[in-house]
């Protein structure tokens, strides 16, 4: 489902070139869970932001789905993730003028589908915040917040779900609370999840996790199995 | 995937899209001020524009009343009659009308009369008021008088002593007197036929039985045409082919020099005006765009990582804002009619014509602005949204890269177009945006200079003063911005209120509640003090009395003038003075000798002696006659010989005039003696004439000599006796002047006229009341356009200010929420607010004064055509309204920092 071929991403900072991934080869099967886990700086969330076609690569591809990105422009990287990527964020990025409800709208109009009211409502009854549908991000928690967040990211019909530290801002039960639902609609909708995160035990529950020290895959271990490469 | 059909998602999602974005940002109020500034613009221009194009169109119908016509054809022959049948072809009213000048006789008396010969047509605009008694209140006549009959100007009836019903003959025909006269439309308009004396209209059919016009009789042929603006234009072009020069075209335009000039210098203003207030407003719209489209980095990046492309992110903010301004449109289009309409029923009183409906160009003009306003204002912000990179979602501190410089060209740009299209003037649009980039770039470079008060180390939380100090440096950037935008705005203010002040006082100055408004002209020395005793007698206050002769520069410390390229134009104005002087000139000859008044001359050409002048002397009194200003010049048409200069009425006097003033030399002392000059600067300089120098003067035949003691400066619109040249008493008292006075007489006081002139048959009086106060009417109509301008930008103004603070209202918020936690009280807090905000205003009213100052000391010199006088007291307030308005602005916006809980600031929430 997800496949980066030597992707390296350097910056050119004051002090001279800066190299964050350094050939990165990965290879992700669908309806996979890997969470990529590693130290601050280590460049696990920039590995994410261009497997999602979030930013360019400097060398190196990543094939999305078969896809690959390398030939693509920003716009066609956008239809892309329109059709193929969720997300779920440490800091939710609700558009706070829209209620609950229209922020799980807003993929589901944005793909022509005219029934988003109604699926949007499931989805937000699915996690639990029926009763909330007509607030606006500011009027709800953190956690419901991410909950709608995680509606909002199934509402696409991704078939990859990226989470950049998703109980970042949470607070350790409320957390595992978003947790579970996050795990529990991977599961119900089949998608591949590609998870960052520097919490070790969050990592436990994926099937896989991928260790980046200084921009280089440090481990690569399947979670209660053996090591699969 | 990325194929094709799915870069074009369907328009009405992101039309619905666009909606909802639009609707929430209203309801957070994120766009109110970008809206509000939107329809600010929107209604100062379809305000402006619908007022003065109704009152442009009152004015000009007020104007036509006093013409008669909307354009006049006039000529010392009878100009083509063809012309009135080209004019009727083309759907236009015509009416023709015959001035000469000639003797009324009654059984027992005669008087010199204004004869004028009028078609049954006449007057196509105004109304012609008659009455059946003298002096009693007119009603609308439906034309002139029909044939056999003559109606009197009122004071006519005393001077011949007849009544309606009575004979009255002229030349040799036995009329009937009709009607009295109360008000004729165009009385004003003629020159010395129409001013001969009192008012004598006869049917032009009646004219060959008097057999009075006689080839080379001085009399004065008009041609009057009224209808569609459109087909006039056409047809006054059409004539201007036809003639060849031997006739005047006139339209209302061309009428009054004193009307006109408040006009355009009101035209001006209200231009300037609405130029500002939209500027300003684009200055708000570019700030709150900008902080709009800052504040939609995240949306853009979220809707980004949701699949929108950067082209459908654009559309979705160009739907937004083309929604916003046909919002803004409509309200502003609603604002600006009743802005007009309120400002109309103000003026109720003043504006006394039926005024044309307003026409649709008010509204395009305002609807156009708008859009023109946002693409150059508001676009680059917004276009700069689709930029903004998806990572931003990961990684809140990747903005997109906004240029610094587009948003600059786009507004400069836009100004440049809104400039030129306002005033079709490459010019003044050239002038203007280089005065101001001036001005920008001079501003920011003090700003800067008076913020880098050396360099800070943190921020200084010790005392509210020291924090708000170290604020101002550590923003030094934005602050340098936010002085520059106030002092703009505060400048522009100034401009506009010390323009609007100065402009109004100078009116007020020109015509006082007390300014005379009857002429009394061609009096002689004996007749002087039974005048003042006369006037003495009726309760009506005397004014000095000029003594006034004719005198032509003959030559300069002993040589003839050479000749200068702009001999053909005026050396001078034609003022009050001159015209009158002009008309009551050869009643002076001619009611000591009536033959000669149809030698068609006044006299002093004949003898003047110089080469070329045999054949000049009989237009130059036609010149005169047709009621040309006196500065026209005779002789100008000369093709060699010595320069012929016009002749001027001149007098004497032992003190300076009020409203003149000595500009070089000195006025003479309370000794002086005989053979001193003083001269009008202008007409020095043209003149070549220089302080020091002998000037040879022919004065009735005589040749006198002065030397220019002093230049003097005058106030040439105040309606009052004003001489080119004065000179010492003693220097022509042996020559024979006749005097002019004037005096103010009320509407109730005018039958003594009557008396006045029984008793003085041999003086002329010319009346102004009706110009004075068509003059106060305009003034007072223009003075509430100014008012109502000035109040607009005002308007524009206080939005620029609160865009400008509101643009960094999310730093300050955020870094005083940091304060807070870090314990910080209120009072340090607003403190420290109140300081920035009051440092900041007072350096943008130091710098806007300045600047106003310069701006004034232009436009004063060249657009309005005003005295500069500086302003002191600005000085004082420029600085203090900056420090006041901007601290009270500023404080009120941020007091929510410190009544919103910390938390909520630093989550994103407030």
């Amino acid at each position: 489902m997800i496949r980066t071929e030597k992707l390296v991403k350097s910056v050119n900072t004051s002090e001279g070139k800066l190299v964050i991934l350094k050939g990165i080869n990965l290879q992700i099967e669908a309806g996979d869970s890997v969470a990529i886990v590693g130290a601050s700086g280590s460049g696990k969330s920039t590995l994410l932001g261009l497997m999602a076609g979030l930013d360019g690569a400097t060398s190196g591809d990543v094939y999305l789905d078969g896809h690959s990105l390398a030939g693509l422009d920003e716009e066609q990287r956008a239809v892309l993730r329109g059709q193929l990527v969720g997300f779920v964020f440490q800091s939710f990025q609700l558009l706070p003028s829209l209620t609950a409800l229209e922020n799980v709208m807003l993929p589901i109009e944005l793909k022509g589908d005219p029934d988003a009211d109604p699926k949007a409502r499931q989805l937000l009854t699915r996690v639990g915040l029926q009763d909330r549908v007509k607030h606006y991000p500011n009027q709800l928690s953190g956690g419901e917040q991410q909950r709608v967040a995680i509606a909002r990211a199934f509402a696409s019909e991704a078939k990859i779900l990226f989470a950049d530290e998703p109980t970042g801002n949470l607070d350790t039960s409320t957390g595992a609370r978003v947790i579970d639902l996050l795990f529990a609609l991977n599961q119900e909708y089949g998608t591949t999840l590609v998870l960052v995160t520097h919490d070790r035990r969050l990592a436990q529950r994926c099937d896989r996790i991928v260790s980046l020290v200084a921009g280089e895959i440090a481990g690569d271990e399947a979670v209660g199995a053996a090591l699969n490469g | 995937m990325a194929d094709a059909s799915n870069l074009s998602r369907n328009p009405v999602i992101l039309l619905r899209l666009a909606l909802r974005l639009l609707w929430r940002d209203w309801q957070g109020g994120e766009l109110r001020l970008l809206f509000l500034a939107l329809v600010m613009a929107v209604t100062s221009v379809t305000g402006i524009a619908l007022f003065t194009d109704r009152l442009e169109s009152a004015l000009v119908l007020e104007s036509a009343n006093m013409l008669a016509a909307d354009r006049v054809v006039s000529g010392r022959q009878q100009p083509p009659r063809i012309w009135l049948d080209e004019a009727r072809e083309r759907g236009l009213r015509t009416a023709e009308t015959l001035s000469f000048t000639s003797m009324a006789f009654s059984d027992t008396a005669n008087v010199l009369v204004a004869a004028k010969a009028v078609s049954d047509s006449y007057p196509l605009r105004g109304e012609l008021l008659v009455a059946d008694q003298p002096f009693a209140e007119g009603v609308a006549a439906d034309g002139g008088p029909p044939p056999g009959e003559v109606w009197l100007e009122s004071r006519a009836l005393a001077a011949l002593n007849v009544e309606p019903g009575d004979t009255v003959y002229v030349g040799e025909a036995e009329l009937r007197l009709g009607r009295v006269i109360i008000l004729e439309p165009d009385r004003q308009q003629g020159g010395m036929v129409d001013s001969a004396g009192p008012r004598l209209m006869l049917n032009i059919a009646d004219v060959p039985t008097t057999n009075v016009i006689q080839t080379g009789s001085r009399a004065s042929y008009r041609y009057l045409f009224a209808g569609d603006i459109g087909q006039l234009d056409l047809f006054s072009t059409w004539l201007r082919d036809q003639s060849e020069g031997q006739y005047r075209l006139r339209d209302v335009r061309d009428e009054s020099e004193e009307v006109s000039d408040a006009l355009s210098r009101a035209e001006s203003f209200l231009m300037l005006g609405s130029l500002f207030a939209v500027l300003l407003a684009g200055v708000a719209i570019a700030l709150t765009a900008r902080r709009y489209s800052e504040r939609h980095f995240d949306y853009v990046a979220i809707l980004k990582t949701l699949g929108c492309t950067s082209a459908e992110i654009s559309r979705v903010y160009l739907l937004i804002q083309v929604m916003l301004a046909v919002g803004a449109i409509l309200v502003g289009w609603v604002a600006g009619w009743l802005v007009h309409e309120g400002v109309l029923w103000l003026l109720r009183s003043i504006i006394t014509v039926n005024l044309p409906a307003a026409g649709l160009q008010p509204f395009v003009l305002g609807s156009v602005t708008a859009f023109i306003c946002l693409l150059s204002f508001a676009l680059p912000p917004l276009l700069a949204l689709k930029g903004t990179p998806p990572l931003r979602v990961l990684r809140k501190d990747i903005d997109p890269h906004i240029s610094t410089r587009l948003p600059y060209l786009f507004g400069i740009g836009g100004s440049l177009v809104l400039i030129y299209w306002y005033s079709q003037d490459f010019f003044l649009t050239s002038v203007l945006v280089l005065s101001l980039a001036g001005i920008a770039v001079v501003l920011g470079a003090v700003s800067y200079l008076m913020l880098r008060t050396g360099s800070s180390i943190g921020m200084k939380a010790g005392s509210a003063l020291k924090l708000a100090m170290s604020a101002v440096r550590r923003r030094r950037r934005q602050n340098i911005l936010q002085v520059l935008v106030f002092s703009v705005t505060i400048m522009s203010l100034l401009i506009l209120t010390l323009l609007r002040t100065d402009l109004i006082d100078d009116w007020e100055a020109q015509l006082p509640e007390d300014a005379p408004n009857h002429f009394m002209m061609n009096i002689t020395q004996p007749q002087v003090e039974g005048i003042q005793n006369f006037l003495a007698e009726n309760s009506i206050e005397a004014n000095a009395f000029y003594p006034m002769i004719s005198a032509r520069v003959l030559s300069v410390n002993g040589e003839f003038l050479s000749r200068r390229d702009d001999d053909d134009q005026e050396g001078g104005r034609g003022t009050l003075t001159e015209a009158a002087s002009e008309q009551a000139g050869p009643v002076i000859t001619d009611s000591a000798d009536e033959g000669r008044e149809e030698s068609g001359d006044s006299g002093e050409s004949e003898e003047s002696g110089d080469s070329g002048e045999s054949e000049e002397s009989g237009d130059s009194g036609e010149s005169g006659a047709s009621g040309d200003s006196g500065a026209s010049g005779e002789g100008a048409d000369v093709e060699d010989g010595p320069r012929r200069t016009p002749t001027r009425q001149v007098t004497w006097a032992q003190s300076l005039p009020p409203d003149n003033q000595v500009v070089s030399g000195r006025w003479w002392a309370e000794d002086f003696a005989p053979g001193e000059v003083s001269v009008e600067e202008q007409y020095a300089g043209w003149l070549d004439i220089e302080l020091g120098d002998t000037v040879q003067f022919e004065v009735n035949q005589q040749s006198v000599e002065a030397e220019v003691t002093s230049l003097r400066s005058v106030r040439w619109d105040n309606m009052q006796p004003n001489f080119y040249f004065i000179f010492s008493p003693g220097t022509l008292d042996h020559l024979g002047a006749t005097f002019l006075s004037t005096v103010l007489m009320e509407q109730e006081q005018k039958i003594l006229l009557n008396d006045l002139l029984r008793m003085f048959p041999t003086i002329v009086v010319i009346e102004i009341d009706a110009l004075i106060e068509q003059i106060r009417n305009i003034i007072a109509q223009v003075t509430s356009a100014i008012e109502l301008i000035s109040f607009l930008v005002l308007f524009s103004g206080a939005l620029v200010l609160l865009a400008c603070v509101n643009a960094t209202l999310d730093e300050r918020f955020h870094e005083n929420a940091i304060l807070r936690t870090l314990g910080a009280g209120r009072r340090l807090i607003l403190g420290s607010l109140l300081f920035e905000f009051a440092t900041i205003g007072v350096m943008a009213g130091i710098i806007a004064t300045v600047g106003a100052e310069v701006s004034l000391y232009y436009l004063q010199e060249q657009v309005f055509e005003q005295e500069f006088r500086f302003h002191f007291w600005v000085w004082l307030a420029g600085p203090l309204l900056g420090m006041v308005t901007i601290a009270a602005l500023g404080v009120n916006s941020t007091r929510r920092v410190v009544n919103s809980s910390p938390l909520s600031v630093l989550r994103g929430v407030s």
